[in-house]
């Protein structure tokens, strides 16, 4: 037993555990969100966009300008986003692409004046979950206060705007103000994650919580109680394997990556279990409910 | 042509005006799908079997190519779960799949240079293996298109009146995932996913932007492609950049500009047709 809970006692573990709950309170109902609205790409996108920021913020003031360069590139990139697919002639995935690389490369040809190039791109990839701070743990739980209160007050035309955005519209809802939004929110997550976790795990954190509740239950709460769930499971599983693998038996389990197999093996056993549960009686399934 | 080989440079401008006339063929059909995230995460999912490949040493493409047939064939059957769209599923590939890469090569040593070669790509150092296999994949692909090009826009734009028609359509959508598969694969390791993404995408909807005929944005798309490439690399050397980074600026430049002209060409005609 001691073996469960004793590597979290230690404690860059604990502050890793604590950021990844954070993280999965804020996430469960985002990804459901971004589940609804499909834009798993857009999710995907910001965790690139925000890089030249994260340049640009570490070359004026540090260490500490890295948070403010990435807000201000995230923002920025939620508005260009909205803006561009609504403007129309390129379709949306194209615009996302487009966006994606042009600013991931901004960041990269502003690095690559830099002396530590590799070394600074593979943090912002893995970010550095076992050298969470108390600081960044204060600064993603005032950003995850933000975003859950935002998507308290705006749930109900957001849910509207996802299922049917003629009727959004017709109630009286600007639709490019509801995906601003929507952009928004994501982007904050992603700005109060990266530099913890790294782009890896937040784009899981943001795509694979959902799907897999998807898979469990039709209700849109239960999915976003679910997938929080699941997402602070697979954060505590992904630490406890990555700590035994290197503690134990001296494999290199980068944390990061352990923690987002774990989800993914979450989704895999919910994908057997929707399975399982449909198998038997397919016609008397839709006829109970 | 044997002098331009011997230099790093020479040899680099090859590679780059090769993958870009490349992905402008394939990138045509990309946007006109609408499979940039498909690309995307194709360029993730093959990492694990590139790296996998190198560890068990067997040839990478070979790991790349067997990645990416799992891929497309995951996504498919993801996407025709209950409740599960294409956009999930193919998110939750790319994560898992990045994340499996990104494990594999931490077991390795070295493995941050190893990571940023596979996000930025090292065109400067192209070996001639990654030349020959871009050339032939180029020269494959052109003639594949070249007699298929019209049956996949076909099938693209009216799969139910494609199948009336007697095409097979599910085997043709699965020939363009797998031709994008091999795109990728042959290029990320000398370019990089974000370059290859750029490259596929940016020239092809700067093309969509001047014509909507499909040869002619073809031929448009693969132009711009290795024009973006070439121009890229030479302002990287110029300004002492990383030219990956260069040349995806490029081509996102060279479709701000096509959008503009597009706008300003639609504004005249505007103007003059309504005109007294």
């Amino acid at each position: 037993m001691s073996g469960l809970v004793a590597p979290f006692s230690v404690p860059f573990m604990g502050r890793a555990l604590a950021e990844l709950l954070l993280l999965a309170v804020v996430c469960g109902p985002v990804s459901v969100l971004v589940f609804l609205r499909r834009i798993a790409f857009v999710a995907d996108a910001l965790t690139h966009t925000v890089f030249p920021g994260v340049v640009i913020g570490f070359l004026v003031a540090g260490w500490t300008g890295i948070a403010g360069g990435a807000l201000v590139a995230a923002l920025l990139t939620a508005v260009a986003l909205t803006v561009l697919t609504r403007w129309g002639r390129l379709s949306d995935d194209t615009t996302v692409a487009v966006l994606l690389t042009a600013m991931f490369s901004l960041g990269v040809v502003l690095v690559s004046r830099q002396h530590s190039y590799t070394s600074d791109l593979t943090a912002f990839l893995f970010g550095r979950l076992l050298t969470v701070t108390p600081a960044q743990l204060a600064q993603t739980a005032v950003l995850a206060a933000i975003v859950l209160t935002g998507l308290a007050v705006t749930a109900r035309p957001l849910i509207l705007r996802a299922f049917d955005p003629i009727a959004a519209a017709t109630a009286g809802y600007r639709l490019t103000l509801l995906d601003l939004g929507l952009n928004t929110a994501v982007a904050l997550v992603v700005v109060a994650a990266v530099q913890a976790v790294g782009t890896i795990l937040v784009i899981a954190l943001l795509i694979v919580p959902a799907a897999t509740a998807r898979l469990l239950t039709d209700r849109l709460t239960a999915m976003a109680v679910i997938a929080t769930a699941v997402t602070g499971l697979a954060a505590y599983l992904g630490l406890l394997a990555s700590w035994t693998a290197s503690v134990r038996y001296g494999l290199r389990l980068t944390s990061a990556a352990a923690v987002v197999l774990t989800l993914v093996a979450c989704y895999v056993l919910a994908l057997l279990a929707a399975h399982l549960r449909r198998r038997p009686h397919p016609p008397a399934a839709t006829v109970t409910r | 042509m044997s002098w331009l080989l011997q230099d790093t440079f020479g040899r680099a401008l090859v590679q780059a005006v090769a993958v870009g006339v490349l992905t402008g063929l394939v990138g045509v059909h990309v946007v006109l799908r609408r499979l940039s995230f498909f690309t995307m995460t194709m360029a993730h999912a093959t990492f694990p079997g590139v790296v996998a490949a190198s560890v068990l040493g067997i040839n990478i493409y070979l790991g790349g190519v067997v990645a990416g047939v799992l891929t497309a064939a995951a996504v498919a059957a993801l996407a025709r779960t209950r409740g599960q769209e294409a956009t999930a599923a193919t998110g939750v590939i790319l994560s898992a799949g990045f994340a499996l890469g990104v494990a594999l090569v931490a077991t390795q040593n070295g493995f941050s240079r190893d990571l940023s070669a596979f996000l930025v790509g090292s065109i400067l150092t192209v070996t001639t293996e990654n030349l020959v296999v871009t050339v032939v994949l180029l020269a494959v692909t052109a003639v594949a298109l070249a007699v298929g090009g019209r049956h996949l826009l076909y099938v693209g734009f009216d799969p139910a009146g494609a199948r009336a028609a007697g095409y097979r359509v599910r085997l043709l959508d699965l020939a363009l995932l797998l031709l994008v598969d091999l795109v990728v694969v042959a290029i990320v390791p000398a370019v990089g996913t974000i370059l290859a993404l750029a490259l596929i995408v940016a020239p092809a909807a700067a093309a969509r932007a001047w014509t909507d005929r499909l040869a002619p944005m073809t031929a448009l798309a693969a132009t711009l492609g290795a024009g973006s490439a070439a121009a890229g690399l030479w302002l990287s050397r110029l300004w002492d950049v990383a030219a990956g980074g260069s040349i995806s600026l490029t081509a996102a430049t060279v479709l701000l500009g096509s959008l503009a002209a597009h706008r300003l060409r639609d504004g005249f005609r505007t103007i003059f047709l309504t005109a007294p």
